[in-house]
């Protein structure tokens, strides 16, 4: 899990550009990393190709900050993945 | 039939303080009545009716039909029609039948007036190359391809033969004022023909301008409105201070607020408020409502400018070259700015100041954006399952102002169509390509002058795709409800591109075809060639089949004879439902916590979320909600009952 959290970070503060400080656990997308609308596409895009997985655009509602979208993509990486 | 005056009349005329250059050169209906005519002086050639009843005035009041205070001079007045107050004269004019003309300065039509036909307007770019001229049967569809079609010589100049003759046609030394048409407080009418039923009230002056009108579709000419060297269609509004020169306005538009338009060429149903347009070529359906928005020198329809919008060119030197062009949908953010020449595809929205030049044409339904250095990015096919999208679509056929037989421009309104859904498949194959070939140390890709981020490459497909699918299964699957043959149609013209003639779409070969039969004089005139468009409009429906027919093919690899119609249905199912909901999931945003950031104003946290509740509603309850709902469950219901219909033939 805390591998999954590293390159999700490591994701959003490269599609963000922000300080990979600010990406903390609770830190939200929209208010407090300023992600628009684009980026957040962007985002879903980015854990898609980092993690090889589909996240259509319904379940990726509800992640809302780096600790759903850890729990969200361990959910849905496939066994060993 | 007319007949002189006899002594009797002239003298009864006399004591009413009428005056006549020649009273002999005064001629009247049998049952004319001098009582009704006032302080009236006649020169030259001069006809009068029948003066009985009461007509309406511009205001609605019910008035008596009379002339009175007037100078006529070679007119022709039909019967019970109230002309007052006329300030200098009315000269060379027809007065149909219970027309109204009040607190008019100046009426006259010169020798040879053409009213506004024949008038050569420069769209597209200011320094011209591209003339439409204007005549008052011009449809969308001539006009376009007048403009716009200028690598087939051999076409243009026979299309410039049918609007010259046209315009021609129009030519008169005698102007006309249709039958109840009302005029009141306006302040010169020169070479200016309105039709019937029109109203102009107010206006500043119309000069070599013809008003379109007719009784199931009546014309409104309003408030300080100056029109020169323009036609106005029927069933328009132009009012409220709207300057107009060199300008068409087609039927059902509205133009005022002091809106100011040059060289332009506004087709049905087009809005146009407070702004500027020059050079523009407006398509069915362009909307600019808001103060500091220009417009120019480009091509739109089914357009929604928003405040501030502009665009231009600054980098030419040898004359300006624009060639803006915003295909079928798009709309513009507040303040946006594009350099022309650009291209934009249909149902793209583009924000923020464009300094670059580029074409997105093949890329439809893109968000597209500035970064600060005013380079292009895009999203592909991101408005493809929006709300706004959907509603579009929904608004424009409800819409449609035009009233009366006549409509000159073809309109297809469907958004999802061979034009689109075919770029949308090349778009999605692209995208899909780039992304294999390209390096994911590479961060973003250059398309058209436009760049993409590498990894929305595959997003734009995932985009695109559910939209074809629906599109395809959607039209197959309401066939097989219908009990139709999935076989070609034997009148469908098939052609893999479709164009888009300004509100019109057809087969690539449908228009080649209507080209060559123009060239080759098998088309000879404007009235074949209208027909003939008329005629593909017609065959749209089967042209669409035979393309979805290669579409099925191309995007599922298997012909459609081979499909298990059972199977066709659950697929339309799940593409659609997915389709819905994702558009379901869009207007959800319209309500989220970020949404509401400015409600609740001096109240407490919950209270936001009541203020919200009491001015937006909640999503539940939305009816826009709960109408894709609704078609959703309805989908599954349809779809079940195929399958039963289907299981049992």
């Amino acid at each position: 899990m805390s591998d999954i959290a590293a390159r999700v970070k490591n994701v959003v503060a490269r599609t963000l550009k922000v300080d990979p400080a600010r990406v903390t656990n609770e830190a939200r997308f929209v208010e407090d990393l300023g992600a628009e609308s684009i980026q957040s596409v962007e985002l879903v895009a980015a854990f898609e190709e980092e993690f090889d997985i589909e996240m259509d655009e319904q379940s990726a509602l509800g992640v809302k900050n780096i600790r759903t979208a850890v729990d969200f993509i361990a959910r849905h990486l496939p066994p060993g993945g | 039939m007319h007949q002189p005056l006899t002594p009797k009349q002239i003298e009864q005329l006399q004591q009413q303080g009428c005056r006549a250059a020649d009273w002999s050169r005064v001629r009247v209906s049998f049952d004319f009545d001098p009582a009704r005519v006032h302080n009236v002086r006649f020169e030259g050639d001069v006809t009068l009716g029948a003066l009985a009843g009461d007509v309406t005035s511009a205001s609605g009041l019910s008035r008596p039909c009379a002339i009175a205070d007037a100078c006529l001079i070679n007119c022709t007045v039909g019967n019970n029609v109230r002309i007052a107050r006329i300030g200098t004269h009315i000269a060379h004019y027809h007065v149909s039948h219970g027309a109204c003309i009040e607190d008019v300065g100046l009426m006259q039509t010169n020798p040879g007036a053409s009213f506004g036909n024949g008038v050569e307007i420069e769209v597209l770019n200011e320094g011209g190359g591209r003339e439409v001229i204007l005549f008052n049967e011009l449809s969308s569809q001539f006009a376009y391809l007048l403009c716009l079609h200028r690598f087939r010589p051999a076409f243009i100049d026979k299309l410039i033969a049918f609007a010259r003759a046209a315009a021609q046609c129009a030519i008169a030394d005698i102007g006309r004022i249709g039958h109840g048409a009302k005029l009141a407080n306006v302040g010169k009418l020169i070479d200016c023909n309105v039709g019937d039923a029109a109203s102009i009230w107010g206006a500043t002056s119309l000069v070599n301008t013809t008003i379109l009108s007719a009784p199931d579709a009546p014309t409104l000419i309003g408030d300080g409105v100056q029109g020169h060297n323009c036609i106005v269609a029927e069933g328009t509004q132009v009012t409220e201070g709207a300057i107009l020169s060199k300008t068409y306005v087609g039927q059902g538009c509205r133009v005022g607020k002091q809106f100011s338009a040059e060289n332009t060429l506004f087709f049905a149903n087009c809005e146009a408020f407070h702004g500027e347009a020059c050079s523009v070529f407006a398509g069915p359906y362009t909307v600019t409502h808001h103060k500091s928005t220009l417009l120019i020198a480009a091509l739109f329809s089914f357009y929604n400018a928003g405040s501030g919008t502009n665009q231009s060119n600054h980098m030419y030197k040898l004359g300006p070259v624009h060639e803006g062009k915003l295909e079928r949908g798009c709309k513009t953010g507040s303040f946006s700015y594009m350099m022309w020449p650009c291209r934009v595809g249909p149902f793209s929205v583009v924000m923020g100041k464009h300094t670059r030049n580029f074409d997105l044409s093949q890329f439809p339904f893109s968000h597209i954006e500035a970064d600060h250095a005013g380079r292009c990015s895009f999203v592909p096919g991101l408005n493809l399952s929006t709300v706004g999208t959907v509603r579009d679509g929904a608004k424009w056929p409800a819409r449609d102002r035009r009233k009366g037989n006549v409509k000159r421009d073809r309109i297809d309104f469907d958004v999802f169509s061979p034009l689109t859904v075919g770029r949308m498949i090349k778009a999605s194959e692209h995208l899909k390509q780039l992304q294999k070939s390209t390096d994911r140390s590479i961060d973003e890709v250059t398309i058209n002058g436009a760049t993409v981020k590498r990894v929305l490459l595959r997003t734009g497909s995932k985009f695109y795709d559910p939209g074809i699918q629906c599109y395809l299964l959607e039209k197959i699957v309401t066939r097989l409800e219908a009990g139709q043959s999935l076989a070609a149609a034997p009148d469908g013209l098939f052609s893999e591109d479709w164009l888009d003639i300004c509100g019109q779409m057809m087969p690539r070969q449908r228009m080649l075809d209507l080209c060559a039969a123009v060239e080759s004089g098998k088309i000879a005139d404007l009235a074949a060639l209208e027909a003939a468009l008329d005629d593909i409009h017609r065959h749209y429906a089967e042209d669409e089949w035979a393309w979805i027919r290669w579409a099925y093919q191309r995007v599922f690899g298997a012909a459609l004879e081979s499909a298990d119609p059972v199977a066709l249905a659950d697929q339309l199912l799940a593409a659609k439902s997915k389709f819905l909901n994702l558009i379901l999931i869009d207007a959800g945003k319209e309500f989220d916590e970020q949404t509401q950031t400015g409600f609740g104003h001096d109240g407490e946290a919950a209270d936001r979320v009541a203020d919200f509740a009491a001015v937006r509603g909640d999503y539940d309850h939305n009816k826009f909600v709960q109408q894709m709902k609704q078609s959703i469950e309805q989908l599954g219901q349809r779809i079940e009952a195929l399958k039963k219909k289907l299981s049992q033939s």
